[in-house]
């Protein structure tokens, strides 16, 4: 009795020395538990990983970056609970995840001026002054294209696949995902936009983020004869929605989400996958370049050997950590040092910004005050899967055009 | 066109019924030996299934080699689980026994996503077929094979229940446990023999929709779906188990077919059962095949 | 010797008002008013925003599970769905306040009304049902209510939940946990006093004999459908306030916030703390509150002792969840009355020393 007593004792005399923490403070959410568990690890670790590496060559301004990888499990409250810690903390930016909470807080961070890196791309987080969209979003920045974006830039890829293919009258194109805010993202814009390139809009199918048996949406989904699925959710839900689907014998044409698909996630799914088409926004594992090699580095460091070949997730989690460090070092020399305001005046000052020794790996982007559109640029890969044998190769480069319009849409 | 979807949808809810049939019949059969409701159902389809993914990817052995020693190990832990657990709660009100057993279900719940991770895990392919036409629809051969292995449960339940000792045994202490008791039967034996069967069954279930599917966490979700099976059938009724099952199996996919066709609602494949379950409750609550409580002053 | 501490035993009570009293000794009245003072007096005496954090999330809680006390401790009706009324509450109270304009402060407790319109209606079928049944019944109606905030996006805002505007008293705006926990705290106190002399009023009576032998009840001329459905409105009451609170307090409201994982922590908290007292609900919230704390800090102790082990920072959130399910199975089997009742012992312990036995 009286050991366990003098060791848990120990353990929180231990826990509350672990706190020292010297540094500029940022936070990490992370899903590691919850819905979107499977495409948070990588993207989380290579946000920690990029910030590890970045303390070891210096840090900003001399200074470490002090974050703790924080899982949240998908569940807003539980993120909104954290971020009243983090205002403790006096953090002055935050490497967010997901839709949900990244909607929940966008009042919050204005409110407070906290730079929100979050990992949505949802389409109206690029309205910075609420001119388009309802809510005004002006501390909010993404790497990469917006939801909005990928999604049409896909419809644009079915559309001419339909001309090549020489299909006659109207494509049929069905948005499918689960009632929840990411899924949802994109449902109206790309909808508008299909039917703007001519194809022709079905009923939506709806189909849960959790894994699980989804033959009776996959019925449906071959009834309805649609040409063009998008798959709104993220890699767990879709991989067992392809096998429903394969099984009953859909003949359709898979497009997914930046979060629909990746390297793990076509093992997983087998054949059901193959000639599946999505968005990608960096470059892949698979890359030889001298962005990839600084990558590799990175990814030494939560995995010595080398031999893990990190998902296309990780990479976007390195550009985001990348391009908050660089407009914190640029920051540090604006009056006022390393604040939030300052932070979010830092990234609109680069054009075509790709971060120090990423080249070739984040796509050039820049943000600007009136319009957090960091990059229109969608790369679209398709996946060949045949037996054991997976690739994937890029198809398809869409340039997205600005149009005002579509700010916040 | 729409008839065959419709046909297609039928046939798809009467191969997923069977398997809700099965799982509610091991509930019930819990219910019915030892007056336990038991949330935790769902987990033992989730913990057969990892057990037996685990030994057929982890530790390397062939299927027909792992598919009996994951039913030995269910006998284990339901027998096990009934012994530490539920034995201390025997007399205590019923409140205190559902909530041990939802707190079992959630226990399970995360300590097998803690040991196995939260992903989804695809099973090897067992059969060198995947899949056979049936009607026009593709009908996998994990379905069928549990299609079979359920009828020969259900069979080898009526026998057991009918004619095998241990079978009387249990039915003997459902119907009064006192008098049971002072016949000779030991009711502990019984307890623990209800909560192994069940588990070893809940585990085939479990193992069958992890090939279909993968293995994750939204296997539990079978344990929640068993409730409207079972309060449909009946919850001290076998037969009104099992047809529970199929009925909600068939409901789900009719109304996923009225949501596609007319009503647009997105979720009615969800979300019916549970509207089912209270609209039974209130008119028929004992079920199609329940008992009647007749209370006595 | 009968001194102001010790309860004598055997009748001694003179009066009708002495035999109903709250308090039983005027030593523990005093305690309970130094409490409450000391609770004001907190935010003041520097205390960090985490903790005070962890007493509003207790504050808010208390009061729900207080309500779903009296429904399933004092009148014996089992309720797995009472995170639903929690969830209603929250979202009703910002409907209110962002459809209508009213008042973040008045719109709380008229959520709360709006609750128990709900909890009543919720009653009428489940008067007819009982024990079981009931709360299989109020498991399926979980999960319809789940779906409808999902769905409805007029009351809830759908999928993407409802924005939770700040309270504000006379144009000074409640800004900032310090502020907030004197709301919660009023409420509280308010909550727990109408809810331990409702016990011990003719309902709470009537309740209690629903409970222990519905039969005999009827008999004696209680009317068992009115105080069954009387007992889900007034706990639905307790838990549209808690959930007013719990929304306004976050800024923002989502369906998710609402699963069957949260009343089955309502049911633990009850359980954990003892059923049918207003004291066990208290003690109960702040054990399920503090638990998932004390595991954060016992695992990052292990973390700066051995080091970053894989599975222990993956495993946090997974302990958490099984913590939670784990303490229900060991209360209840080593301790089913509670954690009053430990507290009871403890104290009669102390009472009767050095003859305690």
């Amino acid at each position: 009795m009286k050991k366990t007593l003098l060791a848990s004792a120990a353990i929180a005399l231990a826990s509350t020395a672990a706190f020292a923490a010297d540094g500029i403070p940022v936070g990490h959410l992370a899903d590691l538990t919850g819905a979107t568990a499977s495409v948070s690890k990588p993207y989380s670790q290579g946000v920690a990983d990029a910030l590890k590496y970045l303390n070891a060559q210096g840090g900003t301004g001399g200074k470490a970056i002090a974050f703790e990888t924080v899982d949240y499990a998908y569940e807003v409250p539980r993120a909104m609970a954290h971020y009243k810690k983090l205002l403790d903390q006096k953090v002055v930016a935050i490497q967010g995840w997901g839709t949900g909470d990244t909607e929940a807080l966008v009042s919050f961070v204005a409110k407070d001026q906290i730079p929100y890196f979050s990992a949505s791309y949802s389409g109206h987080l690029t309205d910075p002054n609420g001119k388009t969209s309802a809510k005004a979003a002006p501390y909010n920045f993404f790497y990469g294209p917006s939801y909005s974006d990928g999604c049409r830039a896909l419809v644009e890829w079915a559309a001419d696949d339909w001309k090549k293919k020489g299909g006659h009258g109207k494509a049929k194109f069905v948005h499918m995902g689960d009632n929840h805010p990411y899924p949802n993202a994109p449902k109206d814009a790309c909808g508008a936009y299909a039917k703007e390139k001519g194809l022709e809009i079905l009923n939506p199918i709806q189909y849960s983020l959790k894994p699980g048996d989804f033959k009776a949406q996959c019925l449906s989904l071959k009834e309805s004869g649609a040409n063009y699925a998008y798959l709104a959710n993220t890699s767990g839900s879709t991989i067992s929605l392809l096998k429903s689907c394969e099984t009953v014998g859909v003949k359709t044409q898979y497009m997914g989400n930046i979060w629909g698909m990746d390297e793990a996630s076509l093992k997983a799914s087998g054949e059901a996958a193959n000639g599946m088409v999505w968005v990608v926004a960096a470059a892949t594992w698979a890359d030889d370049n001298a962005g990839m090699k600084l990558v590799r580095e990175i990814s030494k460091i939560s995995d010595p050997s080398g031999a893990e070949a990190r998902p296309v997730h990780y990479m976007r989690g390195v550009c985001s950590a990348f391009y908050m460090k660089e407009a914190m070092d640029i920051a540090a020399t604006l009056p006022g040092g390393v604040t939030g305001p300052n932070i979010k005046k830092a990234m609109y000052q680069k054009k075509a910004w790709v971060p120090a020794g990423l080249d070739g790996v984040c796509l050039p982007s820049g943000w600007k005050e009136d319009d957090h559109r960091g990059t229109t640029q969608v790369m679209v890969y398709q996946a060949a899967v045949k037996g054991a044998d997976i690739s994937m190769k890029k198809v398809f480069t869409a340039d997205i055009p600005r149009r005002t319009e579509w700010l916040g849409w | 066109m729409t008839s065959n979807l419709l046909v297609q949808l039928l046939l798809n809810g009467l191969i997923v019924g069977t398997l809700y049939g099965v799982v509610a019949m091991c509930f019930v059969l819990i219910y019915k030996s030892t007056q336990v409701v038991n949330f935790a159902q769902g987990e033992f389809l989730l913990i057969g299934a990892w057990t037996c993914w685990w030994l057929v990817v982890d530790a390397g052995l062939p299927f027909w080699l792992s598919f009996p020693l994951t039913f030995a190990f269910m006998m284990a832990f339901g027998v096990a689980l009934q012994m530490v657990v539920l034995r201390p709660l025997i007399g205590e009100p019923i409140i205190s026994v559902i909530m041990v057993t939802i707190g079992l279900s959630i226990f399970f719940q995360a300590v097998t996503k803690w040991i196995f991770g939260a992903d989804v895990q695809p099973f090897p392919d067992i059969f060198p077929v995947k899949s056979v036409d049936v009607f026009g629809l593709q009908v996998q051969s994990a379905y069928l094979m549990s299609l079979g292995v359920s009828v020969l449960i259900m069979a080898g339940f009526a026998w057991f229940f009918k004619y095998s000792r241990m079978g009387l045994a249990m039915r003997a202490t459902a119907f009064n446990q006192q008098v049971a008791q002072s016949l000779g039967i030991s009711v502990k034996s019984v307890f623990a023999m209800a909560w192994a069967i069940s588990a070893m069954v809940s585990a085939l279930a479990g193992v069958v929709v992890g090939m279909v599917n993968g293995v994750s966490g939204a296997l539990s979700f079978f344990g929640i779906k068993v409730f409207p099976a079972v309060i449909v059938g009946g919850l001290d009724s076998v037969v009104g188990a099992i047809l529970g099952g199929l009925i909600i199996g068939v409901l789900e996919n009719m109304a996923e077919y009225a949501d596609g066709q007319w009503l647009q609602l997105g979720n009615l494949y969800t979300v019916a059962p549970f509207y089912v379950l209270i609209i039974i409750l209130m008119i028929k609550p004992y079920g199609l095949f329940g008992t009647k409580n007749i209370e006595r002053v | 010797m009968i001194s102001t501490s010790l309860i004598p035993c055997g009748q001694y009570k003179t009066s009708y008002a002495k035999d109903t009293t709250l308090f039983e000794t005027p030593v523990s009245r005093a305690f309970c008013v130094a409490g409450v003072v000391l609770l004001l007096a907190l935010p003041q005496l520097g205390v960090s925003n985490y903790h005070l954090t962890l007493l509003i999330q207790i504050g808010y809680l208390s009061i729900a599970a207080l309500g779903l006390n009296i429904l399933v401790g004092s009148t014996g009706q089992i309720s797995l769905g009472h995170a639903g009324f929690f969830g209603f509450g929250a979202f009703a109270s910002a409907w209110l306040n962002n459809k209508f304009g009213v008042p973040v402060l008045l719109a709380m407790p008229l959520a709360a009304v709006m609750t128990t319109g709900l909890g009543l209606l919720f009653g009428i079928p489940a008067g007819r049902l009982k024990g079981l049944y009931l709360a299989i019944a109020t498991f399926a109606s979980q999960f319809i209510l789940e779906d409808f905030f999902a769905r409805a996006d007029w009351f809830s805002g759908g999928s993407s939940g409802a924005m939770a505007g700040t309270a504000s008293l006379f144009g000074f705006d409640i800004t900032g946990d310090r502020a907030y926990f004197y709301v919660v705290l009023f409420w509280l106190v308010t909550m727990v006093l109408l809810g331990s002399n409702l016990l011990r009023s003719r309902d709470g009576r009537a309740f209690v004999a629903v409970r222990d032998h519905y039969l005999s009840a009827e008999v004696m001329g209680i009317n068992l459908t009115k105080y069954r459905i009387l007992s889900f409105g007034i706990s639905s009451f307790y838990a549209g306030l808690g959930g007013a609170l719990y929304g306004h307090y976050l800024g923002f409201v989502s369906a998710e916030g609402f699963t069957i994982l949260l009343s089955i922590q309502f049911l633990g908290m009850i359980i954990i703390g003892g059923m049918g007292s207003v004291m066990g609900t208290l003690m109960g919230t702040a054990f399920m509150v503090l638990l998932p704390e004390v595991l954060e800090i016992g695992f990052g102790g292990i973390r700066a002792v051995a080091g970053d082990v894989a599975w222990l920072t993956s495993g946090l959130a997974y302990a958490k969840q099984a913590s939670i399910g784990l303490a229900i199975i060991l209360f209840l089997i080593f301790e089913p009355d509670g954690l009053v009742h430990r507290w009871k012992l403890i104290k009669s312990y102390w009472k009767l020393y050095p003859f305690s036995y």
